[in-house]
């Protein structure tokens, strides 16, 4: 059964016991940060945390940490929190396949219970906001996704865009957004700045597990995030028209906040606390004044804490990025196997490939590097065999260790193109790019003394699981 | 001089200046639901905001790090992202 909101798959994390109710009072700083912060350090399976009684608030209710370990993300899917990494990146590649699924329209949505709008908006009144890392230059959105509209091509379901970007809080009505430029709302602001105009905007919070996951994943321009959704759910995602702006948003949020980023408009924001693990500068960007937010009634605010890698946003960005990955290389080299891009957003990437002839491996690694996603982030690519696990790191450093000849197997492509958070980039913005191909070279490409790879006895299959059976009845 | 970065001093009177970039024109954003808990202020500079219950390294400007401080001067070089398009010819 599908999550139509975020409630839901609370009380599923609380039966799998994969939700800690934190019931001492908290204060909204440090301790809901440093929390979450440190759910990421106790290691796998780390639950998502829920807090109700934190100082000075009344009714406050906020989750961190709900896509936080393997566990939950596996739940968020709808797999048993067991799954492995690799399987639910499998399984999700699976998913994929039915894309499109036609979203279903509802009536009726929760968040209709409450709405203010014009001079009454108070976000401070509705969320009970707080700061992240210290370093942060306020309070932010971190787990909202955000919908935005083509505004040549407005009536397009598939260009409508839904994105998380993260959004500060910097006055009761304003909020500063983060849109870089290689993502599609960036798109959108960038042709109504050209035209003078605001961008409408509709930012959805507290959302079903799987909205998150889609919001954070490279689609292609066109592709609808909802049809998506509803591909990975297996069942129509549920949608409503947002009052103000007329958009489409999730049927289950918890708050649906619409307005605009003003026109030409730009204001000191940040820093706030990366994805890469370090600040971003601060910087002058885009300002969005709201107009109206409907909220249900006691709404839980859902926040993400990111830092110094891993965090719940590693999690959240591992699958979603290395399958939109392998689907497009595969659209044109079959050959490509797996594809793991877990790493800083797939700021370094490891493919696995068989090999079409002498030279191919490091073809795949370049293309890698000019997908829409590449583009802005796909800096590294270490390229291994077909028959190397890429999830499996032990055996992704064997086959670097052992097939890289550095003077012909490491490329370095000098002045390309990475996001401007990119800490390496000089200036930012601009990197060099590196292919290690670690395959093992096939004709014409006839270097190296390679022999015959020794390959597992075809009885260890069957020892493995032997081992396995009596281990378990010790 | 014991460290006292962590201390959370909680002065709900407006400060004097802001902790980040030592400007003086502070705004109230929010009073605490529960009253007389916590307020969260406001640089008119360079927008930063915190609760008055943080700790003294987010709160007090003698405690706030170097390393996140701005000064005026930061916030006029800050660059554009994305930068503004032109308009375009109608
Ligand atoms: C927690 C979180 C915060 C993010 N913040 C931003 C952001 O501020 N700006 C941005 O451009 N991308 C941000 N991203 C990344 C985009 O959501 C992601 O790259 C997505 O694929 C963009 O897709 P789009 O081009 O379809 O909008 C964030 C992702 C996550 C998970
Ligand atoms: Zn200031």
């Amino acid at each position: 059964m599908p999550y139509d909101d975020l409630r839901s798959f609370l009380d599923t994390l609380e039966k799998e016991g994969q939700l800690l109710r934190i019931t001492d009072e908290v204060l909204p700083e440090p301790d809901i940060a440093a929390a979450a912060n440190a759910a990421g350090r106790i290691g796998e399976g780390a639950p998502a945390l829920w807090f109700d009684r934190v100082k000075g608030f009344t009714d406050a209710r906020v989750a961190m940490n709900v896509h936080g370990s393997w566990a939950n993300h596996a739940l968020a899917l709808g797999l048993p929190k067991g799954t492995s990494p690799r399987q639910q990146v499998e399984e999700f590649a699976r998913r994929w396949d039915a894309f499109p699924v036609a979203p279903e329209r509802r009536a009726d949505a929760p968040w209709q219970e409450n709405s203010v709008t014009g001079e009454d908006v108070n976000l401070f009144d509705i969320l009970p906001l707080f700061r992240l890392n210290d370093g942060d230059g306020g309070f932010y959105l971190d787990k909202a996704a955000v919908v935005s509209r083509d505004p040549e091509d407005p009536d397009h379901f598939g260009k409508q865009n839904l994105g998380t970007y993260r959004m500060e809080v910097i006055g009761r009505d304003r909020l500063a957004i983060q849109p870089v430029p290689v993502h599609d709302i960036a798109k959108h602001l960038r042709i109504a700045e050209e035209r003078g105009e605001d961008l409408p905007v509709a930012i959805t919070l507290g959302n079903d597990p799987v909205i998150p996951v889609v919001a954070g994943m490279p689609l292609a321009y066109d592709q609808s995030e909802y049809e998506m959704a509803g591909a990975l759910r297996g069942a129509p995602y549920p949608i409503a028209t947002a009052p103000h702006t007329g958009f489409d948003v999730p049927w289950g949020a918890e708050v649906v906040i619409e307005g605009v980023i003003e026109s030409r408009v730009r204001q000191i924001e940040g820093p706030f606390g990366e994805f890469t693990g370090h600040y971003s500068g601060g910087r002058r960007m885009p300002v969005i004044r709201i107009e109206r937010v409907s909220y249900r009634t006691n709404p839980v605010f859902e926040s993400l804490y990111l830092g110094m890698p891993w965090t719940e946003c590693d999690y959240l960005v591992g699958p979603n990025t290395s399958v939109p990955l392998l689907k497009q290389l595969r659209a044109e080299f079959p050959e490509v196997r797996a594809v793991n891009a877990m790493y800083t957003h797939g700021l370094l990437v490891i493919i696995s490939t068989a090999k079409r002839y002498g030279g191919f491996a490091k073809a795949v690694g370049m293309r890698a590097m000019t997908t829409p996603h590449g583009l802005g982030y796909v800096s590294q690519v270490i390229l291994v065999d077909e028959d190397v696990d890429p999830f499996d790191l032990p055996q992704v450093m064997w086959a670097q260790s052992a097939k890289v000849n550095p003077r012909e197997d490491v490329l370095i492509l000098p002045n390309l193109s990475v996001v401007e958070l990119s800490p390496a980039s000089q200036p930012a913005g601009v990197t060099s790019k590196m292919i290690i191909d670690a395959t093992t070279p096939v004709a014409p490409d006839v270097r190296g003394n390679y022999g015959t790879p020794v390959k597992d006895l075809p009885e260890t299959a069957e020892w493995t699981e032997r081992l396995r059976t009596l281990l378990a009845n010790r | 001089m014991p460290d006292q970065t962590n201390d959370q001093p909680n002065d709900r009177t407006l400060p004097a200046v802001c902790p980040r970039c030592e400007h003086d024109a502070l705004t109230t954003v929010a009073d605490s639901p529960v009253p007389g808990v916590w307020q969260v202020f406001q640089c008119a500079r360079c927008l930063y905001m915190w609760r008055s219950t943080e700790p003294a390294r987010r709160t007090r400007r003698e405690a706030y790090p170097a390393g996140f401080r701005l000064t005026a001067e930061d916030i006029d070089a800050a660059i554009e992202v994305p930068t503004v398009p032109p308009l375009a010819a109608r």
